[in-house]
């Protein structure tokens, strides 16, 4: 008898894991990428972003060609990529060592030319690719996974695809070393510049560019940066201020994810585990390269401090949101209005999607405007308040909590008006006022829902 | 006295101008006109057909070339002739080409340029304001890329021509089916914000009789909010920033959008239940002697 459910469950186990591993390898073989590539199709642009899925070369030019003649066509077709790459070190690498020439990134064939990956270009800086790679172990959030992330999010895969073009353009870090390094001249120099990651790096969830700047050390580089040889190492003693890439790639290590504490910010952590405890003291030793170690740990702790008192705020925010979602007191309803994306469960459970875990960040249009109230105050002000403390800029840190304070106040009396309505509703219709197709109809929300 | 040196410092080029004691390198407008429009006859039309001739004051020679004869191409090649202006009133125009690859390695690298260069052939690294806008001196600034409406221009030949033009000074250094795959895209993504845009219209214009004076101006300062998150997507698109293209662009608009439905909304919700508070009221003033 027992050996029976002992077969049983032996069976059941072994058909489980091996279908499992089938349903989303079968996922993630349709025309897009990632774990909903069955739902969408990527628009042609992605193919630059992404071109291990996405690149087919369709060249009409035939033959088999050498750098130099690469080089004499394209002086005349693309003048500028060309002078780029003769100011690069590939054109000139100096120690006798031989020219990197067009073919050895893009291929000979013309007709079957590539664009470069980081495969490619760990050919020869493997040591660098293999750092970036080393990213992954750490999980969400770092460069070398910014790609899955990205097609991996719900209203990525939702939403029609030339909306949402930008997003692979910054995910593409993950894809192709030219987003710090640009194109064709790879300057390392360049990279180490603050300005290199700012076309990412900005805007409302992570305005590290603005933050930066207005910090001491943002003003000391605006300062003098001019008179800094940018040629030198990310490292102790070379450099008068520290860069984006001085604290988080330092020593030149390309490995962003290891030290992060707070992570992207959306999520309350601990900040005392075992584990954060170690990247605490890996950030008080990069600062250490200027600043005293207890001054430095005691910065931290202001951070700490900081993120504590804006997830008091968030908490009371969202609690306030889950009592109207427990009481039926949104308008509109999850029923009254398009699903949200990419979920099964939908169907039957129809359900408005409130904090990180239960997938807020996918729920920013097609739901109530208080919902969207609190996704602002989580996903822009709490961001800016957060990269501000990180980053030093003092000023902002209490501007963007008064900011916090506003929206909160906003957000309980808009949910006082909805208790409100909601008892009156209740008291003369017996039931929830119908909204008819307002919500779920309309020339965008429409073809939204046609095209994924 | 020292009140009296700001005054003087304004009047200093009037005084100048004035007097016509300028050094025999400097020039007033009119002098560069008096010569260029015969050398330039070419270029001087062209200006005068640009937005550039119709602001007040004029965007004119000296605006952007200065008085000073000596290098005063290179002056107006620089972004900085451009941003004095055009940084105005709000950020978005600059700061959309700020955040852009184009715009940071013109940041890093200006000061390194020659830019005694023509505006052509990739002379020039990263391209600048003037270098699209103003490609091979074309100096009526509408024609090579609109900075208006980078896309939209009138009738279908003009629009045609447009795209051309931009397929061949982006062509300097970018493959042509990149280009038209940017492009195609690009306009894809402006279009989706009109979707956006003029779903909220007509919601305004189905529901704006039911709606109280406060509603329609919240109505009326969302729209607003919209169509500049509309121009932060054209802005994007046009400038290559993702910053503006999503950001400053489509999640913005998703955001006002929906809350131009929740006014609607809330007043629908309003005015049913007071219908049927009218009709319990009505009721119940019938049931009195």
């Amino acid at each position: 008898m027992r050996r029976r459910y002992l077969w049983v469950t032996l069976a059941i186990t072994l058909f489980a894991i091996p279908a499992g591993y089938g349903y989303v390898y079968w996922n993630k073989s349709g025309p897009g990428a990632g774990v909903y590539s069955r739902e969408w199709k990527p628009e042609p642009v992605h193919a630059y972003w992404d071109p291990d899925h996405f690149y087919q070369s369709v060249q009409t030019l035939q033959g088999e060609f050498k750098g130099e003649e690469c080089i004499t066509c394209h002086t005349a077709v693309t003048p500028g990529i060309v002078n780029d790459w003769r100011a690069s070190r590939h054109a000139s690498p100096g120690n006798g060592k031989e020219q990197v020439f067009c073919p050895a990134c893009h291929g000979s064939n013309h007709q079957a030319l590539h664009m470069p990956t980081p495969k490619v270009c760990a050919q020869c800086h493997e040591n660098r690719v293999t750092q970036f790679l080393n990213e992954k172990r750490y999980g969400f959030p770092s460069h070398a996974l910014a790609m899955e992330r990205a097609v991996d999010a719900k209203h990525f895969a939702d939403k029609p695809k030339a909306e949402v073009a930008a997003c692979l353009q910054c995910h593409s870090v993950a894809t192709k070393c030219d987003s710090c390094h640009t194109r064709h001249r790879f300057s390392a120099a360049e990279a180490r510049r603050p300005e290199a990651c700012l076309t990412c790096h900005s805007g409302p969830p992570h305005p590290d560019d603005d933050t930066y700047f207005a910090s001491a050390h943002g003003k000391k580089y605006l300062a003098e940066s001019a008179k800094q040889d940018w040629n030198k190492p990310l490292a102790k003693g070379n450099y008068a201020t520290p860069t984006c890439a001085y604290c988080h790639l330092h020593d030149g290590t390309h490995q962003v994810a290891d030290k992060t504490i707070w992570k992207f910010g959306l999520q309350e952590v601990n900040p005392n585990t075992s584990g954060n405890e170690v990247r605490r003291a890996a950030w008080v030793k990069v600062c250490g390269d200027c600043h005293d170690a207890a001054w430095s740990a005691e910065q931290l702790t202001g951070l700490d401090r900081e993120r504590k008192q804006a997830w008091r705020k968030l908490y009371q925010a969202e609690n306030t949101l889950k009592d109207l979602r427990a009481k039926d007191l949104l308008h509109p309803g999850a029923k009254q209005r398009p699903p949200y994306p990419m979920d099964a469960m939908e169907r039957f459970f129809p359900h408005a999607r409130i904090g990180f875990l239960d997938g807020q960040s996918s729920a920013f249009y097609n739901v109530s405007p208080i919902e969207r109230d609190y996704f602002e105050m989580w996903y822009f002000t709490n961001l800016g308040a957060y990269k501000s403390a990180a980053h030093g800029d003092g000023l902002a840190v209490g501007r963007w909590h008064s900011i916090m304070d506003k929206s909160l106040t906003a957000i309980e009396t808009k949910a006082q008006a909805l208790r409100t309505q909601g008892a009156v509703e209740k008291k003369m219709l017996g039931r929830r006022a119908d909204p008819g197709n307002l919500w779920l109809e309309g020339e965008y929300t429409t073809y939204n829902r046609e095209h994924n | 006295m020292r009140g009296l040196c700001f005054p003087m410092l304004i009047m200093l080029p009037a005084l100048a101008m004035a007097g016509e004691k300028l050094p025999a390198w400097q020039f007033t407008n009119a002098q560069c006109l008096s010569c260029h429009a015969s050398r330039d006859a070419k270029l001087v039309a062209a200006w005068r057909v640009s937005n550039h001739a119709r602001t007040v004051p004029k965007a004119n020679c000296v605006a952007c070339h200065g008085v000073d004869h000596r290098g005063a191409s290179a002056r107006a090649r620089r972004d900085s002739a451009c941003t004095v202006c055009h940084e105005k009133p709000g950020r978005e125009v600059v700061h959309s080409y700020a955040t852009s690859k184009h715009g940071v390695i013109m940041r890093l690298e200006e000061a390194g340029y020659d830019w005694s260069q023509p505006l052509a052939r990739g002379n020039y690294r990263a391209p600048g304001c003037a270098y699209c806008h103003l490609h091979g001196a074309e100096h009526d600034t509408g024609n090579p890329m609109s900075s208006r409406d980078p896309f939209q221009t009138s009738g279908e030949a003009t629009r045609e021509a447009t795209l051309n033009r931009r397929q061949a000074i982006c062509g300097d250094c970018h493959a042509p089916r990149y280009l038209t795959e940017q492009t195609d895209t690009g306009l894809r993504m402006i279009e989706i914000a009109s979707m956006k845009l003029r779903e909220a219209r007509e919601v305004i214009t189905h529901y704006q009789d039911t709606l109280s004076a406060e509603d329609r101006n919240t109505l009326d300062t969302l729209f607003i909010g919209m169509q500049a998150h509309g121009r932060n997507v054209r802005l994007g698109v046009g400038h290559q920033s993702p910053d503006y293209q999503w950001w400053h662009g489509q999640p913005a608009l998703d955001g006002d959008l929906l809350r131009i439905k929740g006014v609607v909304a809330e007043q629908e919700r309003r005015t049913l239940t007071d219908r049927a508070r009218t009709t319990v009221g009505g009721n119940s003033n019938a049931e009195q002697p």
